[in-house]
């Protein structure tokens, strides 16, 4: 009998612990709903468009501007993948995504005679410089990027923070290790100040930033992460230096798939007067700079 | 230490203000997670029972194959399914990539050996007198196999709330056919990951009390059914 | 036509022969006692007699048809049977579910279930215990449960093993007066294990003695207890005098034994020369202090060996040449004072006598 009485109270108990249980399970259930239904547009399915994206362009959050205007200009849901040139290019390959936007010439220019790509369409460009401590312990401020390169392979004084990744940055490291005289392999292997990053740009900026070291870094990142890190431009002027961002049109040939139509949409905002002045106008408040120049569709210089 | 301070600090802030983009993330992960869960159990929860209570050659092999699979990198179940559902793979032709839906199936794929492991396990604990009292009453296959799953129902659910776990917390798979798309599949660990790695820890910091606190919600519900 | 035969039935569990050469048959409406040691193969048999393991060989007949093999027939024909397993097992729900569980599966509609339930719980007097879980009740009341579901469903046959063997005296007298009142109201066929040959004798009208996986004898209660058909049944029934001898002689019935010396008197058919077993039984032995007048034709005497109380009764070991056990109430010990290295008189009638061929 006495087993009842114990029944009782927590039966009580029970019910207040059950109670709060279905509140709070109400909200969580209200949350995922109600999120869903305030996240999904209400028109019915939209179409959407994949871009593959450089993380340079990402991380200044250039995307994230123009995103929205392209997307209630042409209703349509605008995809933005963060990846390097080279996954954005094996996207584009396995016509995953439809647009890529990337800035490597000489991968470009194979991607499209391989059949990948219509045509380049460059829409913007800005200059990479040579980043690195304030402190500059290789000694190679204001030399030329060849030379500073030569002086970091030679003296071993630094550490450099390389992106590994294939992108158009490491693209653009990786020449001009070529200019200075050296084979790329040696220079992976010279030693534990050389390191490995395998990173986006923005990521790459934080472990140089971390580890007190150098890298190759376009203005338009670096500008957007002055407050995050802790390094000074290092070399900035250079010919090799010049960095092209361009817009290719995955060939519905090879992918049938590819969204032609919106996907030339894109190219036509990206090179339009109004946008091209945007991107222009890009940061120049926040950074007291331009982070990009637009090119309007012509190669630069 | 000042940095962590002050991310907590602008969490409970985002929290407490209830910031959009917060609550769109969270609402997701928690929704692509509980619809895994929820179908994967379906399937598994009877795919268990007939594993369980019929013998055929193989069966321990099979058993232990299942058990080997609880903890297969997520990476790998993340390339798998996504060079299965490429537009260039053999189910491109569904265009799933980069949606919520092929993150649901991942997830899936992914907590289905925890999903059949335990629950096997549990079948397995119930005594066998259960079985033939069942049995013994007229009890068809059909509904002997119901009243041991409801003898096990504690440990039963304990393996709903383990594949629940792993289906929520995960990175690799998310990230690798989900793409991290803003508004579209980006979830909370994702952007955990994409946020750290940009040096946005406050964001990161809230996402990460949040996700503590979904998990803590649902296993505490999770239990009251077990407790019954 | 038996309601269940059961012809030559064997039961292997890899290298163990569980079951050898079983063959009995069941009547409709008897109640049916396999008595046996612990690991003798009861519970083997009960579970191929109702159909939820298969026999190594052999055949099973139900109500006339042939159950052996797996299919429909023999699904429908276990559905007509119920079983009581020897630990008592509930399900984790409350009484009333349990009960119910079997009326479910059948499709009964919940108020004929309500009914049926109602009056078995009052039957087996657990109607307060309706909504309690079963996992909370003791292991007397969970039998009962037990018994009270396969009750439930009506069975055509009844099987239960060893249904008091993990209960207290109390609990165990209860679920006899349960058996004893579904006997009376039922005429179910009813199927009981047990080791304990007294509840055997008690409960059923019929009683197989299932030894080491054999059947060595089927029979009434009595006879089983009295006329033991060899030395192993004769020692599990409890028969504790099994001596050696030669019939000397036979004289209209009347044999004389010899035990080595001695001889003992005894009613029979066999003819001199036989090498027998002399079979009493203890409770037929009565002791005395001077050699009274009785009409025992056996009387010997001897040197009591030993003396142990044995529940209200009292064992008595004597050493009469030959060793001889007897069963005295406490009552008689006493009066007679009996003790250790005490001469006593023991003796028995020749018609106490059981006589097994070698």
């Amino acid at each position: 009998m006495s087993l009842n009485l114990n029944y009782k109270r927590r039966g009580l108990k029970s019910k207040v612990v059950n109670s709060l249980v279905v509140i709070m399970l109400a909200c969580l259930i209200v949350g995922m709903v109600g999120c869903a239904a305030s996240a999904e547009a209400p028109l019915p399915p939209q179409e959407r468009l994949r871009v593959a994206t450089t993380t340079s362009l990402y991380d200044t959050g250039l995307w994230e501007y123009l995103e929205p205007m392209f997307e209630e200009k042409y209703n349509v849901e605008l995809d933005i993948m963060y990846a390097g040139t080279g996954k954005a290019l094996e996207y584009g390959r396995r016509g995953d995504v439809d647009v890529i936007t990337v800035h490597s010439k000489a991968h470009e220019e194979q991607f499209i005679a391989e059949g990948y790509g219509v045509q380049r369409i460059p829409f913007a460009y800005n200059y990479f410089l040579i980043v690195g401590p304030a402190a500059d312990p290789a000694g190679i401020k204001g030399m030329s990027p060849e030379e500073a390169f030569k002086k970091l392979m030679e003296t071993e004084n630094g550490s450099f923070v390389s992106r590994g990744d294939d992108s158009g940055t490491h693209s653009k490291e990786k020449a001009i290790w070529t200019e200075a005289g050296y084979d790329y392999e040696v220079v992976r292997n010279a030693g534990i100040w050389y390191i490995e990053a395998g990173t986006g740009m923005g990521p790459t900026l934080l472990m140089a930033s971390e580890k007190q070291a150098y890298t190759l870094s376009d203005t338009g990142t670096f500008l957007s992460y002055k407050g995050k890190v802790d390094l000074v431009p290092i070399v900035d002027k250079g010919d090799i230096l010049l960095n092209v961002y361009s817009a290719i049109v995955v060939n519905p040939e090879k992918m049938p798939k590819t969204k032609i139509d919106m996907a030339n949409n894109l190219i036509s905002f990206l090179v339009s007067p109004e946008i091209q002045g945007l991107i222009g106008n890009y940061g120049v408040r926040e950074y007291g700079m331009q982070l990009f120049t637009p090119c309007a569709g012509a190669e630069p210089k | 230490m000042i940095e962590i301070w002050h991310g907590l600090t602008k969490a409970i802030e985002l929290i407490i203000s209830l910031d959009p983009e917060v609550l769109e993330i969270a609402g997701r992960s928690l929704r692509i997670s509980v619809a895994s869960t929820f179908l994967a159990s379906l399937l598994c929860i009877p795919l268990s029972s007939l594993i369980h209570f019929h013998r055929f050659p193989g069966k321990r092999i099979l058993i232990n194959l299942i058990q080997t699979f609880f903890s297969i990198p997520t990476v790998a179940i993340g390339l798998f399914v996504f060079v299965l559902f490429s537009r260039a793979g053999p189910l491109g032709g569904l265009n799933l990539l980069f949606t919520p839906t092929v993150m649901v199936l991942g997830q899936m794929i992914l907590i289905t050996p925890i999903l059949l492991g335990l629950t096997i396990s549990a079948l397995s604990g119930v005594d066998k007198a259960i079985l033939d009292t069942a049995r013994s009453l007229g009890a068809s296959g059909f509904q002997t196999a119901v009243v041991v799953l409801r003898e096990a129902r504690f440990a039963v659910t304990a393996a709903v709330i383990m594949g629940f776990g792993r289906a929520i917390s995960e990175v690799g798979l998310a990230l690798m056919v989900g793409g991290n798309i803003r508004g579209f599949t980006r979830v909370i660990t994702t952007a955990i990951s994409l946020e750290t790695s940009k040096g946005d820890l406050e964001l990161s910091i809230a996402l990460g009390i949040i996700l503590i606190f979904i998990a803590l919600v649902v296993n505490i519900a999770l239990n009251r059914i077990q407790q019954r | 036509m038996s309601l269940i035969e059961v012809r030559s039935l064997y039961k292997r569990y890899g290298e163990k022969e569980a079951l050898k050469n079983i063959n009995i048959k069941v009547e409709r409406g008897e109640v049916l006692a396999i008595i046996g040691p612990t690991g003798a193969g009861k519970t083997t048999l009960l579970y191929l007699l109702d159909l939820l393991e298969m026999p190594t060989s052999g055949r099973i007949y139900f109500d006339g048809m042939d159950v052996t093999q797996p299919g429909k027939v023999r699904l429908e024909a276990r559905r007509r049977m119920a079983f009581v397993i020897q630990k008592p097992t509930v399900f984790n729900t409350t009484v009333y579910d349990n009960i119910a569980y079997g009326l479910k599966w059948r499709g009964a509609g919940k108020s004929s279930i309500r009914q049926k339930v109602d009056s078995i719980l009052e039957m087996v007097n657990l109607s307060a215990d309706k909504n309690r879980n079963a996992r909370t009740l003791s292991g007397g009341e969970a039998q009962r449960v037990a018994i009270a579901r396969a009750l439930a469903i009506e069975p055509e046959v009844l099987l239960l093993d060893e249904p008091t063997a993990n209960l207290d005296p109390v609990s165990t007298s209860r679920i006899e007066e349960l058996i004893t009142n579904v006997i009376h109201r039922y005429n179910t066929t009813i199927i009981m294990a047990t080791h304990d040959m007294s509840q055997g004798q008690r409960l059923a009208n019929r009683i197989g003695v299932l030894i080491n996986g054999e059947i060595l004898q089927t029979g009434g209660s009595i006879e089983v207890f009295t006329s033991p058909r060899n030395r192993e049944v004769a020692k599990f029934v409890g028969v504790e005098n099994i001596i050696d001898g030669v019939i000397l002689k036979n004289e209209e019935g009347l044999v004389a034994i010899d035990i080595g010396g001695k001889a003992i008197e005894a009613v029979s058919d066999y003819s001199a020369g036989e090498e027998v077993c002399v079979c009493v039984r203890p409770e037929d032995i009565t002791l005395a202090l001077s050699p009274a007048a009785s009409s025992a034709r056996n009387s010997f005497t001897g040197k009591i060996t030993r003396v142990v109380p044995v529940g209200p009764l009292t064992r008595v070991e004597i050493d009469c040449g030959f060793p001889l056990i007897a069963l005295v109430t406490k009552r008689s010990a006493e009066e007679l004072n009996l003790a250790s290295a005490m001469e006593v008189y023991a003796s028995f009638k020749a018609t106490g006598v059981h006589i097994i061929k070698k």
